[in-house]
Formats: C-alpha cells, sequence, structure tokens
C-alpha cells in the first residue's frame, strides 16, 4: 500500500499534465459544426491548421480574404497568415459556423 | 408548395403523438428514415437541378446525410440496437416517396424552388422533432449525444437551404 501513493500521485500528475497541455498551437478544430476555438489570434506570417474532425466537409471562408474550399471529413488546412487584421470567416456550407481569425 | 412543406412538418411532429414515447430502437429508425429521405430528393436535385447553388446543395445533403446514416448505423450495430419500424418512420417514407414523385415531375426554375422549399419546411421539421421528440426520449447516452451533435448541421442545412431560397426569390 505504502508503495500505491506516489505511484497514484505519478500517475495523477501525469494525467492533470496531460489535460493541461495546450491545444497545437496555431489550430482550429472543427467538431459538432463548430470552430473551437471560434476566435484565434496568431502571429503575422503564422501557419494555422484549420482540422476538420466532423464526418463531413466544411469551408473556411472569409469572403474577398480567404477561402479553403471543401475540406474534408478528416483532412486539414492550412492557410499562412501574411496579412494584418481581423478576419470573420464562416463554412457556406454550414453558415451558422461562425469563426474569426485575428493576424497581429 | 405550402402543403408539402407542412405535410413533412406534420409528420416529424407526429413523433411527439406517439401513443407512447419512441424508444431507443424507434428513435434510431427514426434518425436513419429521416436522413434516407433527404439523400433521396438529394440524388433527385444533383441530376435535376438547374443552378449551380441548388446542384450544390443537393450533392451537399448526400454527402452530410450519409455520414450521419453512418454513425447512427454503427452506433446502433456498437449498442446491439435493431433499430425498429414506426409510424414516425412509415409516415416520413412516405412523405419522401411522394416528395420524389413530385420532384420528377418539374424541371428548371421549378423544380428548384420546389426543392429548395421542401428542404427548408424539412429541416425545420427535423430540428423541432430533435428538440421536441428525439433528444427528449433518448434513454442511451450515446445515442442522445449522437443526436445532440448532429443537430448544429441540421441548423446549418436550414440556414444554408434558406439563403438558396432567398437568392432563387
Amino acid at each position: 500500500m505504502r508503495l500505491a501513493s506516489p505511484f497514484v500521485a505519478a500517475v495523477a500528475f501525469a494525467g492533470a499534465a496531460a489535460l493541461a497541455a495546450p491545444a497545437a498551437k496555431d489550430t482550429v478544430v472543427m467538431d459538432g459544426v463548430a470552430y473551437q476555438p471560434a476566435t484565434i489570434t496568431v502571429k503575422r506570417g503564422a501557419t494555422v491548421s484549420f482540422v476538420n474532425k466532423d464526418p463531413y466537409p466544411h469551408t473556411v471562408t472569409s469572403a474577398g480574404n480567404f477561402d479553403s474550399k471543401e475540406i474534408a471529413a478528416g483532412k486539414t488546412w492550412k492557410y499562412t497568415a501574411k496579412k494584418a487584421g481581423r478576419f470573420d470567416y464562416i463554412c457556406t456550407l454550414h453558415p451558422n459556423m461562425k469563426g474569426t481569425l485575428v493576424v497581429e | 408548395m405550402k402543403y408539402r412543406i407542412l405535410a413533412a412538418a406534420a409528420v416529424l411532429a407526429a413523433g411527439s403523438a406517439f401513443a407512447q414515447a419512441p424508444n431507443d430502437a424507434q428513435i434510431a429508425h427514426i434518425v436513419v428514415t429521416a436522413n434516407q429521405v433527404d439523400i433521396d430528393a438529394g440524388k433527385v436535385a444533383e441530376k435535376k437541378g438547374s443552378s449551380a447553388d441548388v446542384k450544390a446543395f443537393a450533392k451537399q445533403m448526400v454527402t452530410d446525410h450519409t455520414a450521419v446514416n453512418k454513425q447512427a448505423t454503427d452506433l446502433a450495430k456498437k449498442l446491439g440496437v435493431k433499430p425498429e419500424d414506426n409510424p414516425t418512420s412509415e409516415s416520413l417514407k412516405k412523405g419522401g416517396q411522394d416528395n420524389v414523385k413530385k420532384l420528377n415531375g418539374l424541371k428548371g426554375k421549378e423544380f428548384d424552388k420546389a426543392y429548395v422549399d421542401q428542404e427548408v419546411g424539412y429541416h425545420q421539421a427535423v430540428l423541432d422533432a430533435i428538440d421536441k421528440t428525439l433528444i427528449p426520449n433518448a434513454k442511451n447516452a450515446e445515442l442522445k449525444a449522437l443526436i445532440e451533435k448532429v443537430r448544429p448541421a441540421i441548423q446549418g442545412h436550414l440556414d444554408h437551404a434558406k439563403q438558396i431560397q432567398s437568392k432563387l426569390g
């Protein structure tokens, strides 16, 4: 029993560390027909990954700025943010899906 | 046109008129049937639609609803639930067949408008059924979670269909 405690503590600590680990940097996940996080802020020149975890295609579309076109289920679209500013985007297939990319 | 939308709404609303609340096997059947009805209409519109918007929307409906059905079928298998036919599924199927028959008799702009109007009414009716019948009655947590996760996609289809509807005028 004595040995159990440190072991349990170590496992608990490892678990907590895994939970606390931040989401991959500059990544937006599409899941449950939502962009997560809904707003992401990146440095100019950064490459943002949009990962589609839904079973259906989505798009990342900011009229006049950028458009991923269809990102199939399970696929990732990468966008290099060369222009600073605040860009609202939607999924043209599911227009209730809204996100914002802030490029500093 | 309007009567058909009302018919679709009435059929799904009938879900709440179950003598007894639908069980999980019946809910699974309703989910699969509702998706299949929209896949069938979408396949007709992929071929017969006249505007690019309508054709693209129809293709999306086939893709999205096929994906949902795969998830629902996989989950039913995993849970050992055999989807069980029921009056709501029967009415949905009948309504879907009538709709396809009607669409097959139309073409051009008339077809586009009839299809998109139907899609708006259908997705609204599905949302109502999800909120009033399917989610409240689903007992299995995974089945409930699947329906909850699909809901925003249905909302997205409704919003998308409304956009196309307003463009068609």
